[in-house]
């Protein structure tokens, strides 16, 4: 067994490595990052996160819902660190991870992986706790520096395959359903279907829509794909270029999903511009860096103040024209806590992923993941590449932009006694 | 700060009698719980102080030493609006200063550390009011001793000397538990003995029950179980302030002819959502149980409790949120947004939600004590 597997088994088990381990991961992190562009092209099947901010024993819990590494492809949206308890365990298992298995997790960064940040939010001072000295925190944002900015998710299949988990009454009176394509399933914890939308199947180019089945409590799902225009070049999706006439005729329909902590800005209109950015610096108070690690979707029109003091808001118009304009179906992002664990908006443009439940141990919300699908006509499917991918690699040989098939599964906390918190919990938490 | 009662002596179920008052504590470790929970409330209250949410110059001197930790920001945003509303409510009701007015009187249940005395008498050219606090003796003790041991404090009570010195103007008692001075009164007392006195007025020296008078449970009487907690109001509204004050009637709209009296609550609310169920967990965990929480759920219910306990010329509430956005200037907001940066929008919120300043008074025909209250915009619905 390597001293990789070692410290990974090591951690799994909420157990810190020592900080010369620390030292030489972080090292050899920043060599394999140093390489990533900054939007890493992300090939589907893969799960994406949101927010784990130190919650160690509710990402063991996610990693149990959502299949372990490396048999689960992950796409952390960042946010790592702060705010739990367990910040350093669960931030060095995952850059274990990547180090161990680099085309098997991408982690881009969040605005907590920040020096200025970690040192309001507690990662700092976990740090000076749990390794008497602030040099394992200077090792790890070290490494922030370095992650990746975005991730373009490609070749992900416009149709949910069926799960394979237990089938429940709902699902088999989904059979119903003919000729229609499973869009968006949500699954509990334990993999029973709680809700799915539908949308029939797109033979023609006549507008699709959706027909959605609540089953569980409604949630904010209108999604009806397709209604956002279809670009006018063929480029592959996100990257801009034009079609470079390869004539591949089986390709995917589906755009490709852009993934990013935050959200949009006003200085990027197209995923190019993201790919300019010189991202190897703490994450600056302003420009297009610090707006994509922190802005936020909200229900306006155009740009708005962010209440956050930093980023900025955006609106459902800007998203539908971002997404045009860069041939994506998709914008997954994570940032904000969302109660239901995730949440849909600008029918179906963008959506927010929150991995991290009963957030602080006190929010009670329950937690997300969103599993994209590989595209089973296997014409999406671009070489992973740490770096630009092949521009010339056109992929779309249709101009419709089809959204993804979006499988969520929903899960709770880590029970109580298995999560090991402190018995004395900060008594700030409420005002007394 | 709440003082917040000794919990095994509330606890049901455990044999235990209740309301037996503070000699009743049996586990010290719970009791160490119970009075870190007040020292966690001044160390927020300083932390808000030293990143300029609050101008607060008694914070520092009644934080017990080397506490001072830096809190995160939305507890630093929810201690500034719960301050400030609650000096906006009080400065409203004492009206501005000058002299030859009638004086008010302010009770502070369950007063723990707090400064706003301090900072009231510092911003009055000279006391119009009469300010009592209520505590445990265990916590008015620590703050007599904090009050010896800070020369600005005593500065502000009139003292150069030290406090029961010749000639000084404040006496402290035997046990060094009661504070007694022209303006400001600290009465070591268990809230829950307090109906039991058969004569209202010797519980409390110093308390003059003519005045028009402003009661503040800051996170106190929800400790309480809803029979004590109702009991502790009426004791003020019914006993204490319940008698014809003189050259008055009742009149044509009910008034009792009581003092004019004015509550403010600040309480958790709405525990039946997923938030609310965490919060009770958390702190039953702690041992800290939030007895009457359930029964005053929601505003409407802060609102009715009002009526019904006899503050029937208005009741108003509004969470901490509704607060925040409706009463704190844009350019205020703008100030105290820019403090830090607040990467928490949809926590504050829910954090937010879950809090609320309730208040409520009664009048007397001729005497309008609660006017500067009448224009201040509430929340409506539940």
């Amino acid at each position: 067994m390597s001293d990789l597997d070692r410290a990974i088994e090591q951690l799994r088990a909420c157990r810190l490595i020592p900080e010369s381990q620390v030292r030489e991961l972080c090292y050899k992190a920043r060599e394999l990052l140093i390489e990533e562009g900054n939007v890493v092209s992300v090939d589907a099947p893969v799960t994406i996160c949101g927010d784990i901010h130190g919650q160690f024993h509710d990402l063991m819990e996610l990693f149990r819902v959502g299949g372990d590494v490396p048999d689960t492809n992950y796409l952390f949206m960042g946010d790592f660190v702060d705010r739990g308890f367990y910040s350093l365990e669960s931030f060095l298992l995952l850059l274990c991870l990547k180090v161990r298995y680099p085309d098997r997790i991408t982690l881009i960064r969040g605005n907590h992986e920040s020096r200025q940040i970690t040192t309001v939010y507690g990662f700092y001072d976990e740090c000076i706790r749990k390794y008497g000295s602030a040099n394992v925190w200077r090792y790890c944002c070290e490494v922030f520096d370095y992650l990746a900015l975005g991730a373009i998710v490609l070749g992900a299949s416009s149709e949910l395959e069926p799960t394979s988990s237990t089938v429940n009454d709902t699902a088999q009176s989904n059979l119903a359903i003919a000729d229609s394509e499973l869009e968006t399933e949500v699954l509990d914890s334990r993999g029973h279907v709680t809700m799915s939308t539908y949308r029939p199947r797109q033979r023609s180019s006549s507008d699709a829509s959706t027909d959605s089945r609540n089953i569980s409590p409604p949630r904010d799902i209108s999604a009806a794909p397709g209604q956002v225009a279809a670009p006018s070049r063929s480029g592959a999706p996100g990257t801009g270029a034009s079609s470079d006439g390869n004539g591949s005729a089986v390709t995917s329909r589906t755009g490709a999903v852009l993934c990013v902590h935050g959200g949009l800005s006003p200085l990027i209109d197209s995923v190019d511009k993201i790919r300019l950015i010189d991202r190897k610096q703490e994450v600056p108070h302003e420009g297009a860096m610090c707006d994509l690690l922190w802005s936020d979707p909200d229900e306006i029109e155009g740009w708005g103040l962010s209440p956050r003091g930093a980023g900025f808001l955006f609106g459902g118009d800007i998203v539908k024209q971002f997404n045009h304009l860069n041939g994506l179906s998709l914008v997954a992002r994570a940032h904000q806590l969302v109660m239901e664990g995730y949440k849909e908006m600008f029918d179906g443009g963008i959506v927010t992923v929150w991995s991290a439940p009963n957030y602080c141990y006190r929010c009670g919300n329950v937690a997300a993941i969103l599993e994209l699908g590989e595209d089973a006509s296997g014409g999406g499917t671009v070489a992973r590449s740490n770096g630009e991918f092949g521009r010339s690699n056109g992929i779309s040989g249709d101009n419709r932009v089809v959204s993804p098939g979006r499988r969520y599964r929903v899960f709770e906390a880590a029970a109580q006694d298995t999560r090991g918190m402190p018995a004395k919990k900060p008594v700030a938490d409420y005002f007394l | 700060m709440a003082s917040i009662p000794n919990l095994n002596s509330l606890r049901q179920g455990r044999g235990r009698g209740r309301g037996l008052g503070f000699g009743n504590v049996s586990r010290p470790g719970k009791d160490q719980v119970v009075q870190g929970t007040d020292n966690d409330a001044s160390v927020s209250r300083l932390s808000a102080v030293e990143l300029g949410y609050l101008d607060d110059p008694y914070a520092t001197a009644l934080t017990p030493p080397g506490s001072a930790t830096r809190r995160l920001p939305i507890i630093n945003r929810g201690t500034y609006v719960r301050t400030t509303t609650i000096d906006q409510l009080v400065t409203r009701f004492l009206g501005p200063w000058s002299p030859n007015k009638q004086r008010k009187q302010i009770i502070s249940l369950g007063a723990g550390s707090d400064t706003r005395v301090f900072r009231l008498l510092s911003s009055r050219q000279t006391p119009d009011f009469i300010y009592h606090e209520l505590d445990f003796a265990v916590n008015t003790t620590a703050k007599i001793r904090a009050i010896r041991s800070a020369p600005e404090l005593q500065r502000v009570l009139g003292i150069d000397s030290p406090v029961s010195g010749e000639g000084s103007p404040v006496t402290v008692s035997e046990a060094g538990d009661a504070l007694q001075s022209p303006s400001y009164h600290v009465h070591p007392v268990d809230l829950r003995s307090l109906p039991t006195h058969s004569n209202p007025a010797a519980a409390l020296p110093g308390v003059e029950t003519g005045l028009p008078t402003l009661l503040i449970s800051e996170c106190c009487l929800v400790y309480l179980s809803p029979i004590e907690a109702q009991k502790v109001v009426s004791f003020f509204t019914e006993g204490l302030f319940g008698q014809i004050a003189p050259g008055s009637d009742g009149d044509a709209l009910g008034h009792t002819g009581g003092a004019p009296l004015g509550l403010i609550l600040y309480e958790p609310i709405r525990p039946n959502d997923a938030f609310g169920e965490v919060m009770v967990s958390n702190l039953a965990a702690r041992g800290i149980q939030l007895q009457t929480l359930h029964k005053y759920a929601s505003l409407e219910a802060q609102r009715t409790r009002f009526r019904e306990q006899g503050f029937g010329d208005g009741q108003a509430a509004g969470d901490i949120e509704f607060i925040w956005k409706n009463w704190v200037t844009e350019e205020e907001k703008g100030r105290v947004a820019g403090l830090e940066m607040l990467d928490e929008m949809e926590e504050w919120e829910l954090l937010a939600r879950h809090y609320c300043i309730a208040w409520g008074w009664r009048d007397q025909a001729h005497i309008s004590a609660f006017a500067g209250w009448k224009d201040l915009e509430a929340q409506k619905g539940g």
